[in-house]
């Protein structure tokens, strides 16, 4: 499965960047493939490429705000969640999205 | 529009979180002028020591509701909503309804652009007309007139009334008062709930009332300094509590608590989060409940152990501040469990089972 998303918390500084590295960790463990966008109060970092979110199965939308380029995804499969739930437990949460899509069909 | 909780508070959040570097910015530049320039500098009118005070002075005054009001509405409705927002925003700071009245307006405006952009319809050629002419002016015109006549008035006299309140408490109340504001500021380190403690104790200094602000303040540097006496206690005692990981995260609790950023205590939270939220929360609310007894005032809303000269009453929030971190940095060091040697190398899960629970997955195809 290849993954791509985007964090963002309200103060911007710790939170996103939590999120990110525990998405990442998770999705290593798990064997996916990850592209994460941090959208701090600094602004984004490590922008995901068209080419990126072309080839990626699903959208992984951590965030607690509004985020900017979300019409980026148009036509994506996208999950929507806070990050404190993806922190949580975060390689389930990722296991979770692959079943359920592969129960869509969509993988 | 889709109004639920959740969508409510993502709103407000993006509300706070561009509020918070336009309060740092300002605070800290009217904090620094009042520092070098002393109390008198507001009655100055030249120097560059009263420009730099008055950098932070304007914007404390006039942007704080303006921007957050345009951010909760750009949440809303997008790039429509900065306009009305920013407009409306000063509206409810001329009429003193403050941040309250700007977070009801935010919604107002988002309402009234999502409903222009759905149900009018122009021609083709016209269609440019609707986002730099139609909806800009009458957004700004409808829910600008309505904060100064039906929807404004309740609100800033529910403002009036809490102020009226806060400044009559009696010695006890003021004490379970600060309490009460300091535990909801240490609750979840710079999380949402300390972010709403954050926007009520702004929402207040701007009013002139400085108490709620000093409770915030020192939650904010309760729980590092926490984390550093419950590290120094447990050198002392020999009592290993920390994991290698945490260890390193200890280093940056001095500096960050120093700066006043709360965030730097999510990572001994994550690892053993009731003991280091209930240490965080009774230490933190016995300091605010302090702070609000011996007449503590913040009238900064950021800068961290920089800024304290400029409080009312500096030494008592310093005082505060010792009793509350020590308390809660003995709890932290009492509470926590022995580690074991595995454990201090691998982390506090080798052994005990983290719980299985995992949110909810909803996808959109």
């Amino acid at each position: 499965m290849k993954i791509v998303g985007i964090t963002a918390c309200p103060t911007g500084i710790a939170h996103t960047y939590i999120t990110k590295k525990k998405i990442l960790e998770a999705a290593k463990a798990c064997g996916y493939e990850c592209r994460i966008e941090t959208q701090g109060s600094i602004g984004a970092e490590d922008a995901l490429t068209p080419e990126e979110i072309k080839a990626a199965d699903v959208v992984l939308l951590a965030v607690d705000v509004k985020i900017s380029g979300e019409e980026r995804f148009k036509g994506k499969p996208i999950v929507k969640a806070r990050t404190e739930d993806v922190m949580r437990n975060t390689d389930k949460f990722l296991q979770q999205i692959e079943l359920k899509l592969r129960k869509a069909g969509k993988l | 529009m889709k109004l639920n909780i959740t969508t409510i508070k993502k709103h407000v959040m993006t509300g706070i979180s561009f509020m918070i570097p336009v309060v740092v910015a300002s605070g800290l530049c009217q904090a620094l002028g009042i520092l070098i320039g002393g109390p008198g500098i507001k009655e100055a009118s030249s120097g560059i020591i009263w420009m730099i005070y008055k950098i932070g002075n304007l914007g404390l005054s006039t942007l704080i509701v303006p921007v957050i009001c345009a951010a909760i509405s750009y949440s809303i409705c997008d790039r429509p909503g900065i306009a009305p927002g920013l407009i409306v925003g000063l509206v409810c700071a001329e009429i003193k309804a403050g941040f309250l009245g700007g977070v009801v307006a935010a919604f107002l405006i988002g309402f009234v652009v999502n409903w222009m952009k759905q149900n009018l319809k122009l021609p083709e050629t016209m269609k440019g007309m609707m986002p730099i002419l139609i909806i800009p002016f009458f957004s700004t015109l409808i829910c600008g007139l309505l904060m100064f006549t039906v929807v404004g008035a309740p609100i800033t006299m529910f403002m009036n009334a809490l102020t009226g309140f806060l400044e009559n408490l009696s010695t006890g109340s003021k004490f379970v008062y600060g309490a009460v504001m300091g535990s909801i500021s240490g609750f979840d380190f710079g999380g949402p709930v300390n972010k709403t403690m954050s926007l009520y104790s702004t929402a207040m200094m701007t009013e002139g009332i400085y108490g709620p602000k000093a409770a915030h303040f020192l939650a904010g540097m309760t729980s590092p300094f926490g984390i550093l006496v419950a590290w120094c206690l447990s050198k002392a005692f020999k009592k290993p509590i920390f994991t290698n990981d945490e260890k390193e995260s200890v280093k940056a609790c001095l500096p960050m608590g120093v700066c006043m950023i709360t965030e730097s205590v999510i990572p001994f939270a994550m690892n053993d989060l009731w003991r280091v939220v209930l240490s965080s929360v009774v230490g933190s609310a016995v300091g605010g409940g302090l702070c609000l007894i011996w007449g503590v005032g913040v009238p900064v809303a950021h800068g961290g152990l920089f800024v304290v000269p400029t409080f009312v009453n500096p030494m008592g929030f310093v005082a505060a501040l010792a009793i509350s971190s020590l308390i809660c940095g003995t709890m932290i060091f009492v509470l926590k469990k022995r580690l074991t040697e595995k454990q201090i190398e691998y982390g506090t899960n080798y052994t005990d089972a983290k719980s299985d629970e995992v949110a909810e997955v909803n996808i959109e195809f």
